[in-house]
């Protein structure tokens, strides 16, 4: 399956992938996007990656490992990662739910787990624009859907 | 046992209500105490005995101090539900409490030479510490559903302690056993507690217990009585172990003889008239004499036969206990304060004699290596502090007078006889049942105490004396048992033992009707110096008894004759049937089920999927709307050329061109998203797409390259399936989108902006407004990469097939 005009064309897209999904993880609280869809498409890239260059491109050629058996991958190289990814990123949309709560405790004022705010605020280069405390929330999401994609392909993948 | 407490006002009507700290305290304590055994254990080793001991000691001066209040303490806790951590002090809860606080302090400093040596100590004692905490909860409860937690728990305690020789197949057996006759029973009790806070409107018995009559009236209006009496009914008798029920209570034996101790004779087995006496001020009535003095009886007399035909120590106990908390029961049954007075006094009794006899049975067992009446004998030689013991103990258990279970033995005769005269007929059973239950009663004592004298077998080896710290426990329990015994006789001459007295009367005061409940009874025991009906039935028991005793060969005969001619006496069989029928039913489903086959599994979730939606339409007679949207021609062909892939992707041969096809359908779809004017959505379904057809290809390799031929008929099913699942899906839609004006959406629109921040609603109802939904969402997301590793890694290791 893997062809010359594969590879080439993946790295044209991996680099563009990466992009707009970073754009689409800013700009979704008010453009099309978010966490899940940037993660979605993080993960499909890379999944595309593994299609053209094989499971341990990542491994090897990312973070320079070696690995030998399916078991080992599984348990001790990049799914490994993966797994804390996604295990961050539930701990990442728990805290900045729980974060909430901890500021109504210390300001005497009772808010619900998973409360958001935002702000206005005016940044160099960029203007005016909104920061969403919405934001910690849906970068655990996006963590968690790219480290359990890539989980379930890579895992389903070496077999 | 707590009568030293007794020079308190607690029977003037301006009582002090309990402390809630102290209250949280004595629960809690045992608890905490049992999270550092572990720990405590590795520095005390053999010694952490006299630290759980210690415990004990403190929880039992908590229940001390406790006793001169009465009424209920709460703190909030799942405030919508109106439930809360609520505790409940009165005479009932205070006489439970003391006996397992304090049966515990005897049973710890006896476990101290009993557990010596043994591995798993700090499990044992951990455990046995938790099993403290949750029947103080229990017995301290003010809530309904605070009882039932501490209730459950109670449960698991003992399924870890019946359990504590896992390596042992019948401990295994007799765990599970416990565990899901008393457990099952607990969820009957539930359901009868929802019952009764449905009807009262509040989950607080204290609240119940301050009107008792109030409560009464507003569950006789709802006609929820005789329900609410049955449920409750079967959890009482499921972790009373009554008949039916009985069955777990002889296989509990195979725990640690501490254990069936502190557990199977004073305390757990405790639990279930302890709730009786509980609910009988609100319950008591009719029907209620109707259920629990048969079932008291017949359990009595059953068990007592069931004690004869027993061929070693424990097991004589077990079915003994059983027997007991059958009188128990009955006592409760009986309406008035005649009733009342038997249970309560019978409770303290029992609690005294029998845990001195497990103890006894445990140093027999300890010193002479078996517990089999044919190899034992004449032991008095060899353990003669122990032998008197069993002397005191075992003539209270057979009732002969003036040890103290003649006492309230003589009191159920009364009430039995009571009950006879006045409600006749069919009621004259219960006396002579009683009658006939003791006559066994004591011939089962008196052959207990054989095991001391007579003949030595020549079999028994050398028996060596106990150490002081097991003889001691069952010493001051005899003790007790002796002086309330011996209380008859002075009252007899006079001088009745007031604190004993006093303390039984205040505690019966809590279990009366609701005529007088609350206030304490006048309460009196004396060895009757005159002939009455009662003491014409205690005469029959006691001489039936020693005629039985020594016709010992013969009874012992008859009654395992009646046993093979009656095998559901022993009512094993019900119990291994339904879990031997369980687990043959859920092999047989599970073949059903379970084929290895993805369409199998496909089509049962599909098919449950749409039976339980469809059957809520249908219940709720949901009126499917038939003006749907009008459709753009651009749309209509978009949905046109999905339709067409999807009769492709149902005809394709090969696994590519399936995919092929499905991924049409799927960018269709997406392109109606984008006609539709929902970008967010379209973008989704882009990813998702992509990201399955990646998938797909990377498995590709492994799959058959052509589908086979199917047969007609599992064709046939799948296409009612699937039409099945699309008419559904349909009509989901169809009702979703149909309420106008929008409510949902409109809050949407004008929210987003002014509350999120967003111009995305998508978005922002995503992250925030339903933000603990996609919370739930990653969290399944991150469960189906674990899944998906444990599967592979499993496999691996070769833990599959």
């Amino acid at each position: 399956m893997t062809t010359v005009i594969l590879r080439t064309i993946t790295r044209l897209v991996l680099p563009l992938g990466f992009v707009v999904s970073f754009a689409f993880f800013l700009q979704g609280h008010n453009l099309p996007g978010g966490g899940f869809i940037a993660g979605v498409l993080t993960a499909s890239v890379v999944a595309l990656a593994y299609l053209a260059y094989g499971l341990d491109v990542v491994e090897e050629d990312v973070f320079g490992r070696e690995v030998e058996t399916a078991v080992e991958h599984v348990q001790h190289g990049v799914v490994r990662d993966y797994q804390t990814l996604y295990a961050a990123g539930l701990a990442v949309a728990v805290a900045g739910g729980l974060a909430a709560m901890l500021y109504g405790y210390l300001t005497d004022t009772t808010i619900p787990f998973m409360t958001q705010t935002f702000r206005y605020a005016t940044v160099p280069l960029f203007g005016h624009i909104e920061l969403a405390s919405a934001v910690v929330f849906d970068l655990g999401v996006y963590a968690v859907v790219v480290g359990a994609l890539l989980t379930i392909i890579s895992v389903v993948g070496a077999e | 046992m707590a009568t030293f407490i007794l020079g308190l006002p607690y029977d003037s009507n301006v009582q002090p209500t309990p402390d809630l700290w102290v209250l949280l305290a004595l629960v809690g304590l045992p608890f905490a105490a049992a999270a550092a055994t572990p720990l405590v254990a590795r520095a005390l080793g053999n010694r952490t005995a006299y630290y759980a001991a210690a415990v004990a000691a403190v929880c039992f001066g908590l229940v001390v101090t406790l006793a001169g209040t009465h009424g209920g303490a709460a703190v909030s806790w799942v405030g919508p539900l109106s439930v809360s951590l609520g505790f409940y002090v009165d005479g009932l809860a205070t006489l439970v409490g003391a006996l397992a606080s304090g049966v515990g302090v005897l049973v710890f400093l006896y476990s101290a030479g009993y557990m010596r040596g043994e591995p798993g100590q700090p499990k044992y004692y951990a455990t046995m510490l938790a099993f403290m905490g949750s029947m103080l909860g229990v017995v301290y409860a003010g809530d309904l559903v605070v009882l039932f937690c501490f209730w459950e728990l109670t449960s698991v305690a003992s399924f870890l302690l019946v359990g504590h020789y896992s390596d042992r197949r019948d401990s295994r057996y007799a765990a599970r056993k416990a565990m899901l006759v008393t457990v099952g029973g607990g969820l009957f009790m539930l359901v009868g507690f929802v019952l009764l806070a449905s009807t009262v409107g509040t989950y607080s018995l204290a609240a119940m217990l301050a009107e008792p009559a109030a409560t009464r009236a507003a569950v006789e209006r709802a006609g929820l009585l005789l329900p609410i009496l049955s449920l409750v009914g079967i959890g009482a008798a499921t972790k009373s172990a009554q008949v039916p029920f009985h069955v777990w209570l002889p296989d509990a034996m195979a725990a640690p003889t501490p254990v069936s101790a502190f557990l199977h004779s004073a305390t757990m087995v405790k639990a279930g008239v302890f709730l009786l006496g509980r609910v009988r001020p609100i319950l008591v009535g009719d029907h209620w004499t109707e259920i629990f003095v048969a079932l008291g009886l017949c359990t009595m007399l059953v068990a007592a036969i069931l004690a004869v035909c027993a061929s070693e120590l424990k097991e004589l106990l077990a079915y003994s206990t059983v027997s007991h908390l059958g009188l128990i029961v009955a006592g409760f049954g009986f309406t008035g304060a005649l009733g009342s007075e038997t249970a309560v006094f019978h409770i303290l009794n029992h609690a005294a004699f029998k845990a001195a006899l497990f103890l006894v049975a445990g140093i027999v067992a300890h010193e002479a290596g078996t517990r089999a009446f044919d190899d034992l004998g004449g032991l008095r030689h060899d353990l003669p502090i122990t032998a008197a013991v069993a002397v005191v103990a075992a003539l209270g258990m057979g009732g002969v007078p003036p040890f103290n279970g003649f006492y309230s033995k003589e009191l159920l005769f009364e009430a039995s006889y009571e009950f006879a005269h006045h409600a006749g007929g069919l009621a004259w059973l219960a006396p002579v049942v009683a009658v006939v239950g003791s006559v066994f009663t004591l011939a089962y004592s008196l052959r207990f105490l054989a095991v001391f004298f007579g003949e030595r077998p020549d079999t028994l080896g050398h028996v060596h004396r106990a150490p002081w710290s097991m003889t001691g426990p069952p010493v001051a329990l005899a003790a007790i048992a002796g002086v309330i015994g011996l209380g008859g006789i002075t009252a007899a001459l006079g001088a009745p033992l007031a604190p004993v007295e006093s303390f039984v009367g205040w505690v019966v005061g809590a279990t009366l009707g609701p005529e007088a409940a609350g206030h304490a009874a006048s309460f009196h025991y004396y060895l009757p110096t005159y002939v009455s009906p009662a003491v014409v039935m205690s005469a029959l028991a006691i001489a039936g008894g020693i005629v039985c005793y020594l016709r010992w060969r013969t009874v012992r005969w008859a009654t395992r004759g009646l046993l093979g001619a009656l095998p559901v006496l022993r009512a094993d069989g019900w119990y291994d049937g339904f879990v031997y029928g369980a687990n043959h039913a859920s092999t047989r489903v599970q073949r059903a089920l379970w084929t290895g086959h993805l369409r199998t599994y496909a089509a049962w979730t599909f098919v449950g999927a749409v039976a339980l939606a469809g059957f809520g339409y249908l219940a709720t007679g949901i009126a499917v709307p038939t003006a749907g949207p009008t459709l753009g021609a651009g749309l209509t062909i978009i949905l046109a050329v999905a339709a067409v892939a999807a009769v492709a992707a149902v005809r394709a041969p090969s696994h590519v061109a399936g995919v092929m096809a499905l991924s049409v359908v799927g960018f269709a779809v997406t392109v109606f998203f984008v006609l539709a004017s929902a970008p967010d959505v379209a973008l989704t379904q882009v990813v998702v797409e992509t990201v399955t057809f990646v998938v797909f290809l990377v498995i590709l390799d492994k799959l058959p390259s052509y589908y086979g031929r199917i047969e007609r008929s599992r064709a046939a099913r799948d296409a009612v399936i699937s039409v099945l699942v699309g008419g559904l899906v349909t009509v989901t839609t169809l009702v979703a989108t149909d309420a106008s004006p929008d409510a949902i959406a409109t809050y949407f629109v004008e929210n987003t902006v002014e509350q999120a921040g967003g111009h995305n609603i998508v978005n922002v109802i995503l992250v925030d407004f339903r933000g603990l939904d996609t919370l739930g969402e990653i969290s399944v997301v991150a469960m189906a990469a674990v899944t998906v590793l444990t599967l592979i890694v499993m496999r691996e290791r070769g833990e599959t097939p």
